[in-house]
C-alpha cells in the first residue's frame, strides 16, 4: 500500500520515527523506481515534498507527473549536467568525475548506490545554495559517504546514516517549482547545509554512545597474565573469519600514521590505501586490547574472533611503525595462539615478523621462537631456509634448551633414529609439541617402515606402542589399521604381536604419500 | 676507448669483421678511473665538454659512427640510431663510474649501467642489432651484477613506504634491492635471447647460456632457488630450437653444469647432481684449479651418498683447502669411529654450513656405522667349520649387545639397547647391512652372502 504523499503541506522537517525515516530533498530527476536496499530511494519529483522512506519498510513512490523526461537509471554524470540548466561550478564536475572514476569505485559499494548517493548530495548542495561554498576537493566520495554510513549504522543501530530533517521553512512556493528544470530558485532557500548541522550530531551521538559501551568492557576487563599456557589441544582452527571489505581511502599522508581511534575491539580490514587516523589505534589503547584478548582467549576460545582481533592489531602497529617489546609480545601471542590451533599460515606470518624484530634487537623470547622456527622448517621439508638457519646460530643459541632440542630433532631425523626422535617428542619445551604435531604421523609411519623390514618375524605391538610412543596399545594398532595394515595384527600367546615378516610393501605407499606433500594451510 | 676517430675506427672494423668481441670491447667499463675519465671528457669533440648538452654529444656520435667504415658495411640508419644510444649511456656511465672510488655512488653507477643495457636491448628490438653483436650484452650483463652487488654494499637499510600497507614489514627485503632489479633485467636479457626467431645461424640464442649462468650467479647469491629453477624449466621447455648444448663454448658448458649440479644437490637430489656435476668435472680445463676446487666441493659429498664411498688421498693432493675440509671426517669413516665422526664434523660445522653441505655430510656418519658394525662382524670370528674342505664362513648370529658395545666405544655415554637396535634397523633398511633383528633373543641375524653389500664381506 503505497503512502500517501502530503502534496500541499508545507515540508516540515519530519521527525525521525523509529530511526528510519527521513524526508527527502526531492532530487532534481525523476527515477522511476526506488531504491530498497540502503538505499537513497529516489522519491519521484512532487509538487511538495513527499515524505521517504530510505531504510524503512519498502516503498515506492507513486509515479510522477513530470513533464520532463528521465532516465530513471542513468544519475546525472557530468555529462548530463545541462539536463538541470544549472550552472554548476567546475568543483562539482570534477567531484562528479571523480566519483566515477574505476580507481575510486568500491567493489562493497554498487555503482547504483553510489550514483544515487551522489546525486543526492549535490541535490541538497543547490538545493542549499552551497554549490560554490562548499569545497567539492575536499568532499568525501559518494562511496566513501556510503561506507561511512554503513558504519555508523552497524554501530549505532540507531539512526540512519542520512537521516536529517532538512527543510523545515521552505515555503510552498517552491516546492511547487522544485522540478529538475529549475533549481535557481535555490536561493530562496535559507537554511544551512543539513550535513554540517544535523549530520555532524548525529555523529557525534553516535561516537559518544559507542564509546561509552566500549569503556563500560574496558572497565570490567582486568589484567589477565601472560598467555604463556601449554593448554592440551581443542577445536581446531575451522578457517572462519573472512576479512570483510576494504577500508575508504583517504588522501595519502606522509610518513607513519598516528592513531586516533579509542575503540578496543576493531575487526581486521585489508589495507589498500593509508588509513585514516581515526581508525587507527594508539599503542596505549592498543595495550588495553591486548588485555582485554587475553581475557576473552581464556574465556571464550574462540579462535575466529581472536585471530580477526590480533591482526588487526598488527596493523594497526605496522602502519603507526611502532616496533617495540610490545610490538614482539602482541606477534609472540598470536604465534602461540595460533600454533595451539595449528594454524600454521598465521603462524608462519608472525614467525617471520618476529624474526624480523629480533633482528632490530628487541627483546623477547628469541630462543624458544628461533626453535619453532627449526621445527617448521622440519615440518615443511624447506632445506634452502634451514640451511639458512643452521648458518645463523651462534654458539651461544646453540646451548639454549630449546633449540638444542629442535636441533636434535633435526640431526635425528636425518639419520633415520626414529628411537631417539620420540624419545624427544616426549620432551619437547614450551609449545613445540604442536609444531611436532604436524609431522609426527610421517614419521610414525616411516619407522614403521624399517620396523617391519628389518624385524623378523614378528614384533609385539607394545614394542611398537613405547618406541613410536603411542599413547596406548590400542591407538598403536588403530594407527596401523589406519594405515592398511589390519591384517598384520595377530595373537600370539596371549600378546598381540605385528607380522613384520609378512608386511611386505604395505605401508610403503602410505609413507610415500604423507612424505609427498606439505601443505601448510593458509597463506605463506 | 675515447670517443674520437680512434673509436669510431674500432666500430668499423669490428663491423668489418662481425667481430663481436671487439665490438663489445668498446663499451667496456673495466679500465682504470683515469682513462674513464679521458672518455667522459672526449664525447664532445667539437666543444668544451663541460657544458656538452645532450643532443650535440648525441650529435657528435652519430656523426662518428656515420662517417666509420661501419657505413660501407651495411649499417643502416636505424642501427646506428641505436648505437648512438647505446654510446651515448656509455659515456654517461664513464663520468660517473671515473669518479665511483670517491663518491661511492654505486647506486647512480648501477642506475646509468642499467640505461646503458636498455638501450641494448631497445637496440635488438627495435634497431634491428644484428646477433653477432651480442657480446656487448655479455659486457653489460657481467657488469651490470657487479655494480649491482657493490651498490648493495654501500646503501643502508632504509624504510620505503611501501611498508605501510602491509600487515607486516620485513627489513630484510632491502637487502638486495639492487641485486634484484639486476636479476629483472638480466631476464629481459634472457627473453631476448630466447624468443629470438632468426635462422640459428644468425640468431641471439647463441647468448642464451652466458646470460643463463649469469642469472645462475645472481640467483644463488639471492638464496632463489626457486628462480633458478624457473629458468632451467624455460630451458628444457625452448630446448628443441636451441643449438646443441656442447656446440656452446666450453667454459660455458661447465658453468651450466656445475649451477644445475648444485641445484640438484640442494634438493638431495643426489643422483642427478652428481650426473651433472661429473660431467662439469670431465669438461673442465685440467688448469682451472679454483672452478675444480668448487666442483669437487659438491661432488665429493655426493658421492658419499650414492656411492658410500671416499675421495682418495690422490684424489685431494692438489687441494689443500679440501684437503682441510675433507680429510678428517674421512679418516673417522673409514675407521668407524662414531664418536671422533661426531667430534670433526662440529668443529668443521660452520665451514661446512656455509657451503651448504652440511646436512649431507652427516649422513656420512651412516657409513662410519657401517663400518664400525662390519668390524665387530669381522672381530666375531668364523663359525667353526662344518665340514672338511668347506669355506669357512663368519658367524652370522650377533647378539645386540656387542654392537652396543662397539657404539658405546670412544663415547662416554652407554648407548641403550633400544636405540642400537633402532640404529641397526635404519641400516638395514638402508641395505648398508643385510639381515633381519629378533627382537625375543636380542639377535641380529646377518646373511651368510654379503652381509655389508659393497664391502667385499
Amino acid at each position: 500500500m503505497m503512502p500517501t504523499w502530503p502534496t500541499a503541506s508545507p515540508p516540515q522537517g519530519v521527525p525521525p520515527s523509529n530511526g528510519y525515516t527521513a524526508t527527502y530533498p526531492v532530487p532534481a530527476f525523476t527515477p522511476v523506481r526506488v531504491r530498497q536496499t540502503f538505499g537513497q530511494s529516489y522519491s519521484a519529483p512532487q509538487p511538495s515534498y513527499p515524505t521517504a522512506h530510505p531504510y524503512g519498510p519498502a516503498q515506492s513512490p507513486p509515479p510522477v507527473p513530470t513533464n520532463f523526461q528521465s532516465s530513471a537509471a542513468s544519475p546525472p554524470t557530468a555529462d548530463e549536467q545541462p539536463r538541470k540548466k544549472v550552472e554548476w561550478p567546475d568543483s562539482v564536475r570534477s567531484y562528479v568525475q571523480r566519483s566515477f572514476f574505476p580507481a575510486n569505485m568500491d567493489p562493497a559499494v554498487s555503482r547504483e548506490e553510489m550514483e544515487a548517493k551522489l546525486k543526492e548530495t549535490i541535490m541538497r548542495a543547490s538545493e542549499d545554495n552551497v554549490l560554490y561554498s562548499i569545497a567539492w576537493e575536499n568532499m568525501p566520495l559518494p562511496q566513501q559517504i556510503i561506507k561511512q554510513e554503513r558504519e555508523e549504522r552497524a554501530k549505532a543501530l540507531a539512526y540512519s546514516a542520512q537521516a536529517q530533517p532538512l527543510y523545515t521553512n521552505a515555503p510552498v512556493a517552491i516546492s511547487k517549482k522544485r522540478k529538475s528544470t529549475d533549481l535557481e530558485d535555490v536561493a530562496n532557500l535559507s537554511i544551512t547545509p543539513p550535513w554540517r548541522t544535523g549530520q555532524g550530531a548525529r555523529l557525534e551521538d553516535r561516537v559518544t554512545f559507542s564509546k561509552d559501551k566500549r569503556q563500560a568492557t574496558e572497565e570490567s576487563a582486568d589484567n589477565t597474565s601472560k598467555l604463556n599456557k601449554y593448554e592440551k589441544r581443542q577445536k581446531r582452527f575451522n578457517g572462519g573469519y573472512v576479512s570483510t571489505y576494504r577500508s575508504p581511502s583517504p588522501p595519502p599522508g606522509d610518513g607513519p600514521v598516528v592513531g586516533t581511534c579509542e575503540k578496543l575491539e576493531k575487526n581486521y580490514l585489508r589495507l589498500t590505501a593509508p588509513p585514516k587516523p581515526e581508525n587507527v589505534r594508539p599503542p596505549r589503547v592498543l595495550k588495553n586490547t591486548l588485555e582485554l584478548l587475553k581475557k576473552k582467549w581464556k574465556n571464550d576460545q574462540n579462535y575466529a574472533y581472536i585471530c580477526d582481533q590480533f591482526k588487526s592489531m598488527r596493523q594497526d602497529l605496522t602502519v603507526q611503525r611502532v616496533r617495540d617489546d610490545f610490538t614482539v609480545e602482541v606477534y609472540e601471542i598470536h604465534a602461540r595462539i595460533a600454533l595451539e590451533k595449528g594454524d600454521l599460515g598465521e603462524y608462519n606470518q608472525c614467525q617471520t615478523q618476529l624474526k624480523a624484530l629480533y633482528k632490530l634487537g628487541l627483546e623477547g623470547k628469541a630462543n624458544e621462537f628461533k626453535a619453532y622456527r627449526i621445527l617448521y622448517f622440519i615440518h615443511t621439508a624447506n632445506r634452502t631456509d634451514l640451511n639458512s638457519v643452521l648458518a645463523d646460530l651462534t654458539p651461544a643459541e646453540k646451548k639454549d634448551k630449546a633449540i638444542k632440542h629442535a636441533l636434535d630433532v633435526r640431526s635425528s631425523l636425518a639419520l633415520g633414529n626414529y628411537h631417539r626422535f620420540f624419545q624427544l617428542y616426549n620432551e619437547t619445551p614450551n609449545m613445540g609439541a604442536y609444531l611436532m604435531d604436524m609431522f609426527v604421523g610421517r614419521e610414525r609411519l616411516a619407522a614403521l617402515c624399517n620396523i617391519c623390514k628389518a624385524y623378523k618375524p614378528d614384533v609385539p605391538l607394545r614394542f611398537v606402542t613405547e618406541e613410536l610412543y603411542f599413547e596406548s596399545d590400542l591407538e598403536a594398532a588403530q594407527f596401523i589399521s589406519d594405515n592398511g595394515g589390519q591384517d598384520l595384527l595377530q595373537e600370539k600367546d596371549g600378546t598381540i604381536v605385528i607380522l613384520t615378516g609378512k608386511a611386505g610393501q604395505t605401508f610403503e605407499s602410505h609413507k610415500a604419500k604423507a612424505f609427498a606433500r606439505v601443505d601448510i594451510k593458509g597463506q605463506i | 676507448m675515447e670517443f674520437g676517430p680512434a673509436l669510431y675506427h674500432e666500430f668499423g672494423e669490428a663491423w668489418k669483421t662481425r667481430d663481436g668481441y671487439r665490438l663489445a670491447k668498446t663499451i667496456s667499463p673495466d679500465l682504470p678511473p683515469a682513462q674513464l675519465s679521458n672518455i667522459w671528457q672526449s664525447a664532445n669533440s667539437a666543444g668544451n665538454w663541460k657544458s656538452a648538452r645532450d643532443d650535440d654529444v648525441k650529435a657528435a656520435i652519430k656523426r662518428g659512427l656515420s662517417s666509420s667504415p661501419a657505413r660501407l658495411d651495411g649499417i643502416s640508419q636505424k642501427e646506428i640510431k641505436g648505437w648512438v644510444e647505446v654510446y651515448f649511456a656509455y659515456w654517461q656511465a664513464t663520468g660517473i663510474l671515473a669518479e665511483v672510488q670517491q663518491t661511492s655512488s654505486w647506486t647512480t653507477a648501477y642506475e646509468q649501467w642499467k640505461v646503458l643495457i636498455n638501450a641494448l636491448i631497445q637496440g635488438y628490438n627495435g634497431h634491428e642489432f644484428e646477433a653477432w653483436t651480442i657480446p656487448c650484452l655479455y659486457v653489460a650483463g657481467k657488469h651490470l651484477r657487479l655494480f649491482a652487488m657493490q651498490a648493495d654494499e654501500n646503501t643502508s637499510v632504509n624504510d620505503t613506504s611501501a611498508a605501510a600497507f602491509q600487515d607486516d614489514f620485513d627489513p630484510e627485503l632491502q637487502k638486495h634491492q639492487k641485486l634484484e632489479d639486476c636479476a629483472r633485467v638480466l631476464n629481459r636479457v634472457f627473453s631476448l635471447c630466447l624468443s629470438d626467431r632468426a635462422p640459428l645461424e644468425e640468431s641471439r640464442k647463441w647468448g642464451l647460456y652466458y646470460i643463463i649462468n649469469l642469472l645462475f650467479k645472481t640467483y644463488f647469491k639471492l638464496n632463489a632457488t626457486g628462480l633458478s629453477k624457473n629458468v632451467l624449466r624455460i630451458l628444457t621447455a625452448g630446448r628443441g630450437d636451441m643449438p646443441d648444448f656442447h656446440a656452446f663454448p666450453k667454459s660455458q658448458q661447465v658453468t651450466f653444469k656445475y649451477h644445475e649440479g648444485v641445484l640438484c644437490f640442494l634438493e638431495e637430489n643426489y643422483a642427478e647432481a652428481e650426473k651433472h656435476l661429473t660431467e662439469a668435472w670431465n669438461t673442465c680445463h685440467k688448469d682451472a684449479m679454483r672452478n675444480k676446487e668448487l666442483i669437487l666441493t659438491y661432488l665429493i659429498p655426493c658421492h658419499l651418498i650414492t656411492t658410500h664411498t671416499l675421495p682418495t688421498e690422490k684424489l685431494l693432493e692438489p687441494y689443500p683447502r679440501l684437503q682441510k675440509l675433507f680429510l678428517p671426517l674421512c679418516r673417522c669413516i673409514k675407521k668407524g669411529e662414531l664418536h671422533k665422526f661426531d667430534l670433526a664434523l662440529q668443529e668443521a660445522e660452520d665451514e661446512f654450513v656455509k657451503r651448504r653441505i652440511y646436512l649431507t655430510l652427516e649422513r656420512g656418519r651412516d657409513i662410519a656405522l657401517r663400518n664400525l658394525l662390519r668390524k665387530v662382524f669381522i672381530a666375531g670370528g668364523f663359525e667353526p667349520v662344518a665340514k672338511e674342505g668347506d669355506k669357512p664362513v663368519r658367524r652370522t648370529r650377533i647378539p645386540v649387545a656387542e654392537f652396543a658395545a662397539a657404539i658405546s666405544l670412544g663415547s662416554e655415554e652407554k648407548v641403550d639397547n633400544d636405540e642400537v637396535e633402532c640404529l641397526l634397523v635404519t641400516m638395514i633398511y638402508k641395505g648398508l647391512v643385510k639381515g633381519y633383528i629378533s627382537r625375543e633373543r636380542s639377535i641380529v641375524v646377518l646373511s651368510k652372502s654379503g652381509a655389508f653389500p659393497g664391502t667385499g664381506v
